[in-house]
């Protein structure tokens, strides 16, 4: 058991450095800055579908939602998020879609 | 069992100031004959739709706050399906999730208070602490949608 989860962290640093090194250019490792969710960090409970000023920034150019990989949005937060805006949507609030 | 709920509708820009008033009194006419009650009207004024609806591409919202049985928003739901002046309408019952939220709210002034009591800091925040302004502060005008004109995107 133990020696299992050793094996597992021996081979995730082993995959992060394979990583740092498929970037030949760059001399430091490629440092990502952790995503967290707008709403805990913000404390803001209350995600409502008239709030244009708070959707809009989770509706990029297509109008498409901004997926949780790239906004770092928790599943909870995500969750309500959609529902508003699909909300925002039917009262056209913010658009389906964009050109 | 009477419930809240909130009930937006967008009036074609044809519709005069008086004519929106008038639906305003349809619906208040409904909700008084079928036994409810009406919190707040809000009229966020004539607003640029994100998208055509019929040709047009603005409207005047209305939100109306209503306290009332399910049977009374479905006849406001029917109603409001035949009248041609209203072009697009919402509603969303919003006393469970308002509910949620206070209970949210409550949970995490309650931990932070008991925190600060904990590390012998008095129980509220003073003006000034912190590392960075209340997010409360900046966000006074979440709501204030009307003079947001042009948000096309």
């Amino acid at each position: 058991m133990n020696g299992g989860r050793k094996s597992f962290g021996a081979k995730k640093g082993g995959r992060a450095g394979a990583g740092a090194q498929g970037k030949d250019g760059q001399r430091r490792p490629m440092f990502r800055r952790r995503k967290v969710c707008k709403f805990c960090a913000d404390k803001i409970d209350d995600i409502n579908y008239k709030d244009t000023k708070l959707l809009l920034p989770f509706v990029p150019e297509r109008a498409k939602i901004l997926p949780r990989r790239i906004s770092g949005t928790c599943a909870l937060h995500q969750r309500k998020l959609r529902v508003a805006l699909m909300r925002a949507r039917q009262l056209a609030l913010i658009p389906y879609t964009a050109e | 069992m009477t419930r809240k709920y909130e009930l937006v509708y967008v009036v074609s820009p044809e519709a005069s100031d008086d004519q929106v008033a008038d639906l305003h009194n349809q619906v208040d006419a409904i909700v008084q004959r079928i036994g409810g009650s009406i919190e707040k009207t809000e009229n966020w004024g004539r607003r640029r739709l994100a998208y055509e609806i019929g040709r047009h591409k603005e409207g005047t919202y209305v939100l109306e706050v209503i306290h009332g049985t399910g049977e009374l928003m479905k006849e406001i739901d029917r109603r409001i399906k035949v009248t041609d002046l209203i072009i697009r309408h919402l509603v969303v019952r919003v006393d469970e999730a308002q509910a949620v939220i206070e209970r949210t709210k409550a949970r995490r002034s309650a931990t932070s208070q008991r925190r600060r009591v904990a590390r012998g800091l008095p129980a509220d925040r003073l003006p000034g602490e912190g590392q960075r302004g209340d997010p409360d502060d900046d966000r006074d005008d979440r709501f204030d949608i009307g003079n947001e004109r042009g948000m096309d995107r």
